[in-house]
């Protein structure tokens, strides 16, 4: 496997590139679901080793969604993790039903379903920009410390690599809403994305 | 700036007591779901005690500083003596902590997978256990009197394929086994469920105290 750390500049200008587009996508998504105006932040991207992941992400409690990436063939691809604050998924919540009180049901379904959102979008980012497709399986939620949410996963890709890639957004709606993004490749798909970002 | 972690000792509670400034930044107290004073206001007696010291106004011999906190990311272990061992955010994972009490020499491990590693991957727990007691060894804490407490290896998720379900259980497992096959009593665990969990350890008396991300906690 190609180690992270010998991205160069160019490399990471493209992954940024890659999250922008998604974050695009999906803010357009948001933006006409919330009929709010949604502004977003340039993405952040970075490659992180597990070991330095608490210092990279909040340890405090997120509102967690999770998805497993597929291939065409079925094979697995990854995992995207998408992180939101627990104050931001109050305001997004808050936003998306325009009232205060929800319950948990509705809540866990107004994250997943914002989830979905952002996912589907990152999905389309990637087939458009790079020809790979992926496809994201049905979102699994929790609410808890955002590394203890993935650690289960990270301990099934830690067998082969160290590293993940970390995309770090802010939507701005009215309210300030940050969303945070972790694409977890398997070797394949990373090994994928390497290339194409080599023929570029 | 000056930023203090200190640790106080009294008949009825412990706790350790984070400041920085003379401010007072958090703090994580054995009896706190008992505490008439919920969110420790001043008129806690504890935190004065240990205010007072602090600041040199009256010293008292409950309350001890530490000289820091190190923190073992997924995978890594830290050991140390006089400070404050940390291992945060726990899901699956789960955290080992050893320690001889003779020479208040303690170590965390953040174990992320069960068995051995070939490449001698401190992730693994049965490598990182071994790797961490033989560090300890070396800088001074003694074989037989070593003991253990571990926690973590949760499942955040109700809804996962089987391999997912298993890690944690897997984790809690290989340490148990590890710890057995190393001869090292298990003194207190606190596994499985499905909260994540941050661990503090403090080496001045050897007491795990576990956050859960329900926001209570536990001393052990």
């Amino acid at each position: 496997m190609p180690e992270f750390e010998l991205l160069n500049e160019m490399e990471v200008e493209v992954l940024k590139e890659l999250g922008n587009i998604g974050t695009g996508h999906a803010a357009t998504s948001l933006s006409k679901m919330l009929n709010k105006y949604i502004e977003i932040s340039v993405p952040e991207v970075r490659i992180i080793n597990i070991a330095n992941i608490h210092e990279e992400v909040y340890n405090e409690v997120v509102a967690g969604v999770l998805f497993g990436l597929e291939d065409l063939t079925g094979g697995n691809s990854g995992y995207l993790y998408i992180m939101i604050p627990k104050e931001s998924a109050d305001k997004l919540v808050r936003d998306m039903y325009g009232m205060d009180e929800v319950d948990e049901e509705m809540y866990g379904s107004a994250v997943m379903e914002a989830g979905n959102i952002l996912g589907s979008a990152f999905c389309d980012a990637s087939a458009d920009f790079m020809d790979l497709i992926i496809l994201p399986s049905p979102p699994n939620y929790a609410v808890d410390m955002a590394t203890a949410i993935v650690d289960g996963i990270i301990s099934q890709m830690a067998q082969k690599s160290d590293h993940l890639i970390l995309f770090e957004t802010t939507l701005n709606s009215e309210s300030n809403i940050e969303i945070d993004l972790i694409l977890l490749p398997e070797e394949d798909l990373f090994t994928n994305i390497m290339q194409i970002l080599e023929g570029l | 700036m000056s930023s203090n972690i200190a640790f106080i000792s009294t008949a009825s509670a412990r706790a350790i007591i984070l400041s920085r400034n003379e401010i007072l930044t958090g703090s994580y107290c054995s009896i706190k779901d008992l505490c008439a004073y919920e969110h420790c206001t001043q008129k806690c007696e504890i935190i004065a005690e240990t205010k007072n010291h602090l600041c040199g106004n009256v010293q008292s011999s409950n309350v001890e500083v530490l000289e820091g906190e190190l923190v073992a990311g997924i995978g890594e272990y830290k050991i140390g003596k006089n400070v404050l061992l940390k291992a945060m955010g726990l899901g699956s994972c789960v955290g080992v902590i050893l320690y001889d009490p003779s020479t208040c020499l303690g170590g965390i491990a953040h174990v992320l997978l069960p068995g051995v590693s070939a490449e001698g991957k401190t992730k693994h727990a049965e490598t990182a256990i071994k790797t961490m007691l033989e560090e300890m060894i070396r800088n001074g804490a003694r074989r037989r009197k070593v003991c253990a407490k571990f926690a973590g290896g949760a499942q955040i998720f109700k809804h996962m394929n089987m391999e997912m379900l298993k890690i944690g259980d897997r984790n809690i497992k290989s340490v148990q086994d590890t710890l057995k096959e190393e001869g090292i009593d298990i003194v207190a665990t606190d596994t499985g469920g499905n909260v994540g969990r941050s661990i503090l350890f403090n080496t001045i008396d050897g007491s795990m105290i576990i956050k859960y991300s329900s926001g209570k906690a536990a001393w052990l």
